[in-house]
Order: structure tokens, then C-alpha cells, then sequence
């Protein structure tokens, strides 16, 4: 075997090796800063059951199947069920958390822009699980 | 062996730490709110753009080694397992 060598081989190696360090840097990286809650971020309780969603806001305000929140705040949704497992998703913030009976999950978010958005369930939960919809309206903000 | 642990160095100077720094020290500005679309879709983005190069270069060796070291290549000599009936 003159003249053979391995370098090609462990080069190889070492930038998969590389590359998958690269990688998981930034998906951790991606989820720290996603993570991050703000310090005066709004709570906003969630709760899902067949087949509705209900928020509770900070004040006690109570809303069924519609959402208001103002643009350029930070809310922090906790996020639980009554019954089965749901899924909290708003697609065009790219928020998506499990509603687990018997668990508070988190996530939060900055609405950008005033708007309207849909609220589903993106976990099957029974019957009119297709229907278990709502409506994110993110207003103006107040003061 | 000291060749592959300089191998190893220069790598890692070049790209863990680099990517360690950069992920302590960014989005702990106070009040200023991150927007989660911006970061998960930037990181899609760039896990497919790393995924279709890795696949690309990986595919592309496979073929290459399969057009240059096939029999009737030009350049094709018996290894030293095969014997010497070419």
C-alpha cells in the first residue's frame, strides 16, 4: 500500500465533524434567543379544550375564540388544556406549542404589525378538531 | 497524531469558538423584542442552504468516484487484492 495516504479521509471527517458543530450551534443558538422571555412581558393564559381556545389576560379580562393584543408589546402565552392534547399555533408568527392537560407550557411573542391572524389547533383532538379556530387582532397600541 | 490534533485546533479556532462567542453574546438588549419569524425562518434558511451543499458535494463524490474508478476508466489499475489477472 506505498504511497497510500488517509489525510483525504480525516479531512473529511473533521469538516463533517465541523459542520455538525456549526449546525448545532446555531439551532441552539436560534432556540436560546426564541426562548428569552422579556422581563415585561404580559401573561396571557391559554386554554384549550374541544374545541375552543379561552385567554385570560393579566387583568381578568376573559376572551373565547378571539384574541386582542397591541402591537409592539411582549406577551408571554401559558398554555394548558382542559381535556386532551391541542396545539396552540399562530402560523404567521411562527408560534406553535403543545396544550397538555395537566401542564403549563410557554412561549411569547412581539406582534409587529396591526392586523389580523389565525388561530388554530395544530394537534388532532377529536371531531371538530378542524374547526377549533380564532382570530389574533393586534391593535394599536393604547397609551 | 500531532498532525490531526493540529487539524482539530485550527478547526475549532475557526469555527466553535467563533459560533460559542456569537451565542453569548447576542439578544440580551433590554427592551428591544426579538421577532421570532425573523429568527426561525433566517435559521431554516440556512439549515437548508448547509443541507443542499452537504448534499450536493456528498452526491457529487459518490459520482465522481463511480465514473473514475470504474473498470473501464482509462486511467483504471488493478489494486494490490484484485492479483494481477486485469
Amino acid at each position: 500500500m506505498g504511497g497510500h495516504s488517509n489525510w483525504p479521509e480525516w479531512i473529511y471527517v473533521g469538516v463533517v465533524i465541523a459542520l455538525m458543530v456549526w449546525v448545532g450551534a446555531e439551532a441552539w443558538e436560534a432556540e436560546r434567543l426564541v426562548e428569552h422571555v422579556p422581563a415585561d412581558a404580559k401573561i396571557i393564559k391559554v386554554m384549550g379544550q374541544q374545541w375552543f381556545w379561552t385567554f385570560e389576560h393579566e387583568d381578568g379580562t376573559k376572551e373565547i375564540g378571539e384574541l386582542h393584543v397591541e402591537k409592539g408589546k411582549a406577551y408571554k402565552f401559558e398554555i394548558e388544556s382542559k381535556d386532551v392534547n391541542h396545539s396552540f399555533n399562530i402560523h404567521d408568527y411562527v408560534i406553535l406549542m403543545d396544550a397538555i392537560p395537566g401542564r403549563v407550557n410557554t412561549v411569547w411573542f412581539a406582534p409587529t404589525d396591526v392586523g389580523e391572524h389565525d388561530i388554530q389547533c395544530r394537534e388532532y383532538c377529536g371531531l371538530i378538531h378542524y374547526n377549533m379556530r380564532g382570530t389574533l387582532y393586534v391593535e394599536e397600541p393604547s397609551s | 497524531m500531532k498532525k490531526l490534533v493540529v487539524l482539530f485546533l485550527v478547526l475549532a479556532v475557526i469555527v466553535v469558538i467563533p459560533a460559542v462567542e456569537s451565542a453569548f453574546a447576542a439578544g440580551d438588549e433590554p427592551g428591544e423584542y426579538l421577532d421570532r419569524r425573523a429568527v426561525i425562518w433566517n435559521l431554516f434558511f440556512r439549515m437548508m442552504t448547509i443541507a443542499f451543499v452537504v448534499g450536493a458535494v456528498v452526491s457529487g463524490t459518490m459520482i465522481w468516484q463511480c465514473w473514475r474508478f470504474r473498470e473501464s476508466h482509462p486511467k483504471a489499475k488493478p489494486t494490490p487484492y484484485e492479483g494481477t489477472d486485469w
